[in-house]
């Protein structure tokens, strides 16, 4: 008797389990401050989808690409994932994402209803391989109170005030600005704005121009005149920022709250604004995209996720616990961000944005780039032999 | 009785099955993938990946990154294994003299960080060398000096990791220093004592030559260990500023995982391999003919 309650128990155990099991479980990959804020996401989708359970991964930035890479090649994907633009075309590329057209077709969501940029990185080969999910763009961080102690009641407009600003500042105080050594998402900016690309509609590799070299040569000035610190590691953005030995900056939408908070003695003494002008603008755009992995084997659930993330209620919701801009453009439209003139900035901004070339190989290309730019900061070549030296090493990973 | 050898071959056979999927397989699989064109395109589809023969090691000859990670990692190696050697010995030395006290804090010291884990080890020691907030540059400015930016000049970042790696490793040899220096019969001391011996002498001529097999072992094993620096200069510098703490195991990682590049990867990891095992022949050659 005694024996057979047993097994009606674990028999009974067994059962339960399984019907609590039987949920469907996906697995989400977030990345750095993303990656934290998802179970929060996470539980309100569970709520709305009793029958599909979340399983959230927070994955720092550092690792992600690596771990991506040994995901896709060991056929471990996760059934969801932020994905950097920039990587985009790399997994896409090689076939890691599921086509959602077919989802997006039949959902309540348009495309006209995200911001053509970033849209268009999801476009690989005419397929549709993810939904934007946030976007990001750089803009000019400076120190209201500091700039108008040496002439600049506005914020530098073009290349020479923002010389001419930075200059001054760095003959006050330390530095003028805080420009990083080996960051291409800095440098490219700078390139874009005189004119420069890296290929041209048809394809082509045309960095080497002069537009490239000047853009270059005017981002190494401020190394060689010391506005700029040169060997740069170990040092902290926000806190020079806050003691004001490098009054500028620039940095992505994520910085508003990280200041606020690690800096709140000068509240009121900073603000944004948009890139200083050359023949242009244009800042760097980058952000992330929610992609499913054709490896996955539960996709209708996922579907399920992305689609209730990129809905405009959602959007909305995340952009309040994380600050980041939305992709969904609904939102921009409405009033929502009318009372906050930083986020105005950003918006304009978004306008006069690129993202960097969309190919797999954009790692390598990024790479080469950091190399160069550091080669003619720290003045081991000329910025022209920087520029074709880059041209040269493009063409060979291309 | 011939002896069975069913049954010792059933006890070795987990571990050689083990051995033979992770160790052997791979590498013989890696041999042939430095032979291809295995880059990211494969990873979905290794139909994709060409057999292109000697084409990576022919694109590794003209690459002056591959050469300049080769020419730091000797640059590492050759200051490196001498200041390992020297401060081992003698560390091991001093702490074999019978009246010394504190022995045991003096062998948990040493051995604490050779076997803690590196990436931990290298964070805190990127604080110490931060160049504003960092303890070693607070230490020289009480000596006058000005701040030196450890891990982002390019004549400093080298000797910083070497200064790491050689701390972090010391534990280790100086045990089996310890323990070379403990089999050395004590009546060859008492007998260079008795003839009147000076203590430089009686080490030159007892301690040193009586500790040839395990000066020769720790030597092999950190120049084998030394060429295949990797994880500290990934932790601090990321190949440093302008590519000068670039290590050839760092470079191999970069191209491998980062840029998807595996075939030409493979290439790297066999020069390096090529380049081990040349390096520890003529060591134990040199070793014969003592």
């Amino acid at each position: 008797m005694k024996k057979l309650f047993a097994v009606m128990l674990v028999l009974g155990l067994v059962i339960l389990g399984t019907a609590a099991v039987s949920a469907e479980t996906i697995t989400v990959w977030g990345m750095g401050e993303e990656g934290k804020n998802l179970d929060e996401f996470a539980e309100k989708f569970e709520e709305q989808n009793p029958d599909i359970e979340v399983e959230v991964q927070a994955i720092p930035w550092a690792n992600a690409h690596e771990k991506l890479v040994t995901a896709v090649a060991g056929g471990t994907v996760p059934d969801v994932a932020q994905m950097g633009t920039t990587w985009m075309a790399e997994f896409g590329g090689i076939g890691a994402f599921a086509d959602l057209t077919g989802y997006l077709n039949d959902s309540n969501l348009e495309r006209e209803q995200f911001f053509e940029g970033s849209f268009a990185t999801n476009e690989i080969n005419e397929k549709i391989y993810g939904l934007p999910w946030y976007v990001d763009v750089r803009a000019m961080y400076y120190r209201s109170d500091l700039l108008s102690e040496v002439g600049y009641d506005n914020p530098p407009e073009n290349w020479e005030e923002l010389k001419d600003a930075s200059q001054k500042l760095s003959e006050k105080g330390e530095y003028g600005i805080d420009l990083p050594n080996e960051d291409e998402q800095i440098l490219l900016p700078f390139i874009w704005q005189n004119g420069g690309e890296i290929l041209n509609d048809q394809g082509e590799i045309i960095i080497d121009s002069p537009e490239a070299v000047e853009a270059l040569e005017y981002y190494v000035s401020f190394f060689e005149e010391d506005i700029a610190q040169t060997e740069a590691q170990g040092s902290d953005t926000i806190q020079e920022f806050k003691t004001g030995n490098k009054p500028i900056f620039f940095s992505g939408p994520w910085m508003i709250d990280l200041i606020k908070d690690q800096a709140p003695e000068i509240d009121g003494k900073w603000s944004v604004a948009m890139m200083p002008e050359k023949e242009s603008r244009t800042s760097f755009t980058g952000g992330s995209n929610l992609v499913i992995f054709e490896g996955s084997d539960k996709k209708d659930a996922a579907w399920k996720f992305v689609e209730f993330m990129s809905q405009q209620e959602t959007q909305k919701e995340w952009y309040e616990a994380t600050n980041a801009l939305p992709a969904n453009q609904d939102i921009w439209q409405s009033d929502y961000f009318a009372d906050q003139p930083m986020l105005e900035v950003f918006g304009k901004q978004l306008e006069d944005a690129k993202a960097p070339i969309s190919v797999p190989e954009w790692e390598q290309v990024a790479t080469a780039i950091k190399r160069r730019m550091q080669q003619a900061i720290y003045g081991d070549s000329t910025p022209e032999e920087s520029i074709s030296n880059l041209e040269e090493d493009i063409k060979g990973i291309l | 009785m011939k002896k069975s050898i069913k049954i010792p071959a059933l006890f070795l056979a987990p571990a050689m099955i083990l051995m033979f999927i992770f160790l052997i397989l791979p590498i013989f699989a890696s041999l042939y993938i430095s032979l291809t064109d295995f880059n990211i395109y494969s990873l979905m589809d290794w139909t994709q990946a060409e057999f292109v023969g000697l084409e990576n090691y022919a694109k590794l000859f003209n690459d002056e990154v591959f050469w300049k990670s080769l020419k730091n990692t000797l640059y590492f190696a050759v200051v490196g294994v001498p200041l390992a050697i020297f401060f081992a010995l003698s560390f091991a030395v001093m702490m074999n003299k019978k009246d010394v006290k504190g022995k045991e804090f003096f062998r948990a010291g040493f051995y604490l960080p050779s076997i803690t884990n590196t990436v931990a080890v290298a964070v805190i020691w990127g604080f110490i060398l931060n160049p504003n907030y960092g303890f070693l540059n607070w230490i020289l400015s009480f000596f006058g000096f000005e701040p030196i930016n450890w891990l982002g000049n390019t004549t400093w970042a080298m000797p910083s990791i070497i200064l790491f790696v050689v701390w972090k490793g010391l534990g280790h040899n100086i045990i089996l220093f310890l323990a070379g220096l403990q089999n050395i019969p004590a009546h060859l001391y008492e007998a260079a004592r008795i003839d009147g011996a000076s203590k430089w002498q009686m080490f030159k001529n007892i301690t040193l030559p009586m500790l040839k097999p395990t000066t020769f072992f720790v030597t092999v094993m950190t120049v084998i260990g030394y060429l295949q620096l990797f994880a500290e200069p990934y932790m601090l510098t990321e190949g440093g500023p302008l590519d000068s703490t670039l290590s050839v195991v760092l470079y191999m990682y970069r191209n491998g995982f980062k840029h998807f590049e595996l075939g030409y990867a493979s290439a790297i990891g066999y020069i390096l391999f090529i380049l081990i095992f040349v390096v520890t022949l003529i060591q134990m050659k040199f070793r014969r003919e003592q």
